[in-house]
């Protein structure tokens, strides 16, 4: 799956993404309406900061004491039956993954969406022991068709329209089918309902775990979850080691976060609690369950004062649909498992690799939407502030962004010699200004004019007119009406004793 | 065979113990704090006060429960008693001449006598046979009909609890899902049905705790709204005073 990743950088790939008409309107289009469903729902809701803040309580609880609520949720689990393993890596997750597939004979795996899955790359390495590796949720089930990576965490197929789904479902069928939404999902209905009753195994994520009856929770609209956790006989469940909450109590506040941040839902179609294996004499469920709980770079974030707050992350995508970056350039502009806000921080947090991916912290625009989306108020575009300074600290800044900023240092330290660099500007511009605009892509300006036109220097800069300026200000204030110069001097005085009391500042509450 | 794979998992489970510790060591090195055995004060447990005083009335929690049923595609009705209930399912069996019919075995089900009621169906009544391959039996059934254990009006939700009598698969499998639920045991939050499970605690719990809130459905090809993908696509709610 990585090996989709053709270009090496963030902006390589969001022009390939930029030239792609379609997925730039479906992602605008689908983000929009993700958006409104979200805001809709939580203002129906209401107190919606009350709910935030408590969700955001309950995580940093949890995550602050971590060894005692995950030690107790394997301690139960383990009681109710299931065969819970540890993986420090995706190496070991595969390997264990695996060794159970052999062991359960198996042919075939149903799985119904995780992220941590497409993590690990595990289809790829099912299919290299023989074992066909089939995802259930729809639009999972299109793109593994399509041999592509998800580009939206709630809607991995949000870049394909029903012509190109049509194609590759009539591949698949051996006969042409419409394109049309109903036929193409009754199409899919009965091929993986085939599946879901000849698979040995049946694979599923993880939204939550509770730690004090050691049960795990999912979400769903479709049913797929359901079946993978109830038809077959074998049951694997990928889970993120921070991925608990303390109770069932708890849950009741996540249910009323997730599904209203994912898709502006009240609840998903389907939320189910599974507590160990089928029960000997239940005639359904799996006889033998295994919880693989993964670190992965996880516990990288424990004890990290910028960073632990990322593992209270939910999984919900609102901050992929508040992003101005992503609705712009989508999900596949990532390059990894991760898109959007949340993945610009986890993917280089994950790998612990700030040089290889420091461009995805880049890639934003810092303008806090994220933060504001975000049900658990992970302040991540502060984290992405963090990424980019740790970046120039590790020595991997970019080397033309040192020398810029070194030389603005040495020009605007100075005013005089600022006031010569101006005008040797605009000697220089004559030679690339065209009808008041700079469009050239050469040198410098490339970045910057792909997109847009520089400006060209005034012909008079403000430095120019400063001191007629002050000359016109200082007569003006003279002039201003009494009632005027009152209520100014009014508000100066009142901001001062603000700041003597310590009120105010400067609106970055 | 049987013996060696018991030794595998035996295997695997010494492994993960060991691997157990060392996780939990590391989490707690990282955090910088001793491992912690004792429980620690969790003052922020569930929902905020102000929604765990919240509740509606009896006709409020059944008109809100009706309107977001609806609102995702459900059906709702509205019957006075289970005999009701039996002529309502008679009558849409009919309709849609629904060939195979499973249902839970439960006293209050086998009281509706629908075996000898719906005569062009065939009446399957889950794990009665132990030589039958139930999952099967369940995933040709035209109808599933369950009861309820809990509602919640606030969110359109239904519960539905396995047990041996009460297959995962009726409530999942069949085309068409029919939910009985008793007047009394609808809701008004979510919290108030999760919470008796935290009260029950471990051992007490099943195997599968399922929220039902309507038909199957899926937006992912084009955003556009398809009912039924994996699970049913028709869902009938039925509040029975």
């Amino acid at each position: 799956m990585a090996g989709a990743k053709t270009e090496a950088t963030v902006k390589a790939r969001a022009d390939l993404a930029l030239n792609d008409e379609f997925l730039r309107k479906a992602v605008r289009f689908t983000t929009e309406r993700l958006r409104n469903g979200k805001k809709k729902a939580t203002d129906e809701h209401g107190n919606w900061e009350d709910w935030r803040e408590r969700g955001k309580q309950i995580r940093l609880h949890t995550i602050a004491h971590l060894d005692y609520y995950l030690n107790l949720f394997v301690n139960n689990a383990r009681a109710n039956g299931v065969h819970v393993h540890f993986a420090t890596n995706t190496e070991e997750a595969v390997k264990l993954t695996l060794d159970i597939a052999e062991h359960a004979g198996a042919k075939s795996v149903v799985k119904s969406k995780s992220m941590v899955s497409e993590e690990l790359h595990l289809n790829h390495a099912l299919e290299s022991i023989g074992v066909e590796a089939v995802e259930t949720d729809l639009g999972e089930y299109i793109i593994q068709l399509a041999g592509e990576m998800p580009s939206h965490i709630v809607i991995p197929a949000i870049h394909k329209n029903r012509y190109q789904i049509a194609d590759l479902l009539s591949k698949e069928a051996g006969y042409t089918l419409p394109p049309d939404t109903t036929a193409l999902a009754g199409f899919v209905r009965k091929k993986l309902r085939e599946k879901f009753l000849d698979a040995e195994i049946g694979m599923t994520g993880c939204n939550f775990a509770i730690a004090e009856t050691g049960s795990m929770v999912l979400f769903e609209n479709e049913g797929n979850a359901r079946m993978v956790s109830t038809v077959p006989k074998t049951q694997i469940t990928l889970m993120g080691m921070e991925r608990i909450i303390p109770s069932w109590s708890d849950l009741e506040v996540m249910a009323t976060l997730l599904p209203r941040s994912a898709t502006g839902q009240k609840l998903t179609m389907y939320m189910s609690g599974i507590t160990g294996p089928r029960r000997s004499a239940d005639a359904d469920g799996p006889d033998e369950m295994h919880i693989i709980i993964i670190d992965n770079g996880r516990s990288l974030q424990l004890g990290d004062p910028e960073f632990q707050e990322l593992l209270n992350c939910i999984r919900c995508g609102a901050c992929l649909n508040a992003c101005p970056v992503y609705r712009h350039i989508g999900g596949h502009a990532y390059g990894s498992t991760y898109s959007g806000p949340i993945g610009a921080v986890l993917t280089p947090s994950l790998n612990k690799n700030i040089a290889e991916w420091d461009d995805i912290a880049n890639a934003s625009s810092l303008c806090g939407a994220c933060y504001e989306a975000c049900p658990v108020k992970i302040p991540l575009h502060d984290m992405l502030v963090y990424l980019r300074r740790r970046k120039v600290e590790s020595g991997n800044g970019s080397k033309m962004e040192s020398i810029g900023m070194q030389g603005f240092a040495t020009i605007m330290g100075n005013s005089s010699r600022l006031g010569g660099v101006l005008r040797l500007g605009k000697l220089g511009q004559k030679l690339v200004v065209r009808s008041g605009v700079i469009k050239t892509k050469l040198g410098p300006l490339k970045g910057w004019n792909t997109y847009r036109v520089t400006p060209s220097l005034p012909k008079e800069s403000f430095r120019d007119r400063w001191d007629t300026l002050d000359q016109e200000l200082k007569q003006g204030l003279k002039q201003m009406e009494p009632s005027m110069q009152n209520r100014m001097e009014e508000l100066v005085r009142k901001r001062e004793l603000d700041e003597k009391q310590g009120k105010g500042g400067h609106g970055h509450g | 065979m049987a013996d060696t794979h018991k030794q595998w998992l035996e295997e695997l489970e010494a492994e993960s113990k060991v691997k157990q510790e060392q996780f939990m060591n590391d989490i707690a090195s990282k955090l910088r704090h001793p491992r912690m055995y004792d429980k620690p004060n969790h003052p922020f447990r569930g929902a905020p006060d102000f929604w765990n005083a919240f509740e509606w009335s009896e006709e409020e929690r059944i008109q809100a429960f009706t309107d977001n049923f609806l609102s995702v595609g459900g059906h709702v009705a509205r019957l006075g008693s289970m005999d009701e209930v039996k002529s309502f399912i008679v009558q849409k069996a009919e309709e849609m001449s629904a060939k195979y019919v499973i249902r839970q075995n439960q006293p209050e089900l086998d009281a509706l006598g629908l075996e000898s009621a719906l005569t062009g169906s065939s009446v399957s009544v889950w794990n009665t046979d132990d030589e039958q391959y139930w999952r099967a039996r369940a995933a040709e059934a035209d109808f599933g009909i369950v009861i309820a254990d809990h509602a919640v009006a606030y969110t359109g939700s239904v519960t539905v609890l396995s047990a041996p009598n009460k297959g995962r698969s009726v409530s999942l499998l069949p085309t068409v899902l029919i939910i009985i639920i008793p007047i009394e045991r609808l809701k008004t939050r979510l919290g108030e049905v999760l919470v008796t499970f935290d009260e029950a605690g471990r051992e007490q719990l099943p195997a599968g705790i399922h929220f039902i809130s309507g038909p199957s459905r899926s937006s992912d090809i084009e955003n556009d709204l398809t009912i039924g993908v994996h699970g049913p696509g028709i869902v009938y709610a039925l509040l029975v005073e």
